[in-house]
């Protein structure tokens, strides 16, 4: 008896089942003809870390400041850096990665105080031996490290120069503020000095 | 004037050629078109893309599948008992193409008129139990032989409730043969007539061609493919031929009792009838794609305790309805 009450119950589920398959059935499929085309990358995701272009430069923006090297809980970094002539930071002359050792902590990136770490978007990277997990993070850089060099340098040489118009200006008004109270023959009052040089 | 292929050909024997080859020339180009049905089906209910690769949607890649079938070395096992190993796949095939040649097309597209098409219908259908046992038996593999006994119970314990659901077809139509049984639905199918024979024939089919739910008796998981485990290359492949050919005749079937053959507006028979028959294998695919895989006992009592109770009341019924009429 209690089977047969189950009958309208059970035709019912799998009626409902079928629904779910035929709607499914014509949405569009979720996968991709992977060799030639590729999955879009979830924005949170984790992968080899690599140095991103920031616009501003042209190239990457890292200062070898050794503070992921530092933070990395596998010791997978290793940099090395020094200051270019005319750049007040200093620009890494080699930054490797050993992905093998990699966690995907993150930390490095959470550290990095000019943002210029980011994660790869080849998420399909494969190899034959250790050798192969080990990257080269400037190596795509490398034949645009000139260009950056030479924005770097004029950017400085601006700041300089920008710097030195202030500090001339700053001058020439406490000259000027001299002056005119020596002109005036007033109060030599200090704070008054003070006031008009800055 | 319909005329059949005996009256075309004047001989017999020279008929029965040109329908054979008529018959095998459809089969395999069906069973081609249905293989990359269902796994187009399949990936698309999955949300996956399918076969892409070869030709327009991939429409030839079974073909070339069928080329690599073709090409491989066809292994025979060790202490097999020949005769019954060799010959299961052609008992398998026999009965399908006997079948073939039995539906009426639409209303010239006739190979022959039998007046007992029906019966010859389901005592063929019943033969192709003889090709899997041949497989199971002759394998000499355990494997082989549980799935062959598997299918066996399955194609008795459903070709009953079948059966009681094609007699109250036949009681309505007062015929047996297919073509007239067709002839009388020209304005209203029987499936309004006969919903429940209906649905129980096509459960009942459904699990005659050991598709799933109902497909025991090839369980991957644990018959390692049922009665034919030891086959390879072509001869696996005619087993694969005849499942889809089975496939199309029981649609097709279904279509002449239930879906009123031929019969449609605008178009001509043959294409209504093809259409209904593609509608009812897609819809056998959507439950192979929808449904899990029946237990044994399940499968039986389904049967045995369900399915024969109601086509034993449905023909009952029917009987004193058209008593009463």
């Amino acid at each position: 008896m209690q089977s047969l009450l189950d009958i309208p119950r059970g035709a019912r589920s799998l009626l409902k089942g079928m629904g779910v398959t035929i709607r499914h059935f014509f949405r569009k499929p979720v996968t991709v003809e992977y060799p030639r085309k590729r999955a879009p990358v979830a924005k949170a995701h984790r992968n080899a870390i690599v140095l991103i272009e920031k616009d501003d430069i042209g190239s990457h923006n890292c200062i070898a400041c050794l503070q992921c090297e530092k933070i990395c809980p596998s010791a997978c970094i290793s940099i090395t850096g020094s200051r270019p002539d005319g750049i007040a930071f200093k620009r890494p002359d080699k930054f490797d990665v050993d992905f093998a050792l990699c966690s995907d902590c993150g930390l490095c990136l959470d550290v990095c105080p000019t943002d210029t770490l980011g994660y790869s978007e080849v998420y399909d990277a494969a190899g034959y031996s250790r050798a192969d997990s080990k990257f080269d993070l400037l190596e795509a850089w490398r034949d645009k490290e000139g260009e950056a060099l030479g924005t770097l340098r004029e950017r400085e040489r601006k700041k300089k120069e920008e710097r030195e118009a202030k500090r001339k200006a700053a001058e020439e008004a406490k000259a000027k503020a001299a002056a005119k109270e020596k002109a005036e023959g007033k109060e030599d009052d200090k704070t008054g000095n003070g006031t008009a040089a800055s | 004037m319909p005329r059949d292929f005996v009256d075309i050909f004047g001989n017999p024997w020279l008929a029965a050629a040109a329908a054979i080859a008529v018959i095998m020339g459809f089969l395999s180009l069906n069973a081609l078109m249905l293989i990359w049905m269902e796994r187009k089906v399949s990936a698309r209910m999955q949300r996956r893309m399918g076969p892409t690769e070869r030709g327009p949607f991939g429409l030839l890649q079974t073909m070339f599948d069928m080329i690599k079938l073709l090409g491989k070395e066809l292994i025979t096992p060790t202490h097999v008992s020949r005769k019954l190993y060799l010959s299961a796949p052609v008992l398998m095939f026999v009965p399908i193409v006997a079948i073939c040649s039995l539906f009426p097309l639409s209303e010239n597209w006739v190979f022959h008129k039998y007046d007992i098409a029906l019966v010859l219908v389901l005592a063929f259908s019943s033969m192709s139990i003889l090709g899997i046992f041949a497989a199971g038996w002759g394998s000499n593999n355990k494997y082989s032989l549980l799935g062959a006994i598997r299918s066996i119970l399955q194609n008795i314990a459903y070709e009953v409730p079948l059966i009681l659901a094609v007699l109250a077809v036949v009681l309505v139509a007062r015929s047996l043969s297919l073509y007239e049984i067709a002839m009388e639905q020209s304005p209203i199918p029987y499936i309004l007539f006969q919903p429940l024979a209906a649905v129980i024939f096509f459960i009942a089919a459904t699990a005659e061609t050991n598709r799933a739910p109902f497909d025991i008796p090839e369980a991957e998981s644990e018959l390692i493919g049922g009665f034919h485990t030891e086959y390879s290359g072509m001869r696996f492949g005619m087993f694969f031929f005849a499942e889809y050919s089975n496939m199309v005749i029981v649609c097709a079937l279904a279509t002449i009792l239930f879906l009123g053959g031929w019969h449609g507006p605008v178009l001509p028979g043959v294409v209504w009838f093809l259409i209904k028959v593609y509608a009812l294998i897609f819809i056998m695919m959507w439950f192979r794609w929808t449904f899990p895989r029946l237990r044994f006992d399940q499968l039986l009592k389904f049967s045995w305790l369900l399915l024969v109770p109601l086509a034993v009341a449905n023909l009952l019924v029917t009987a004193l309805v058209l008593k009463l009429l």
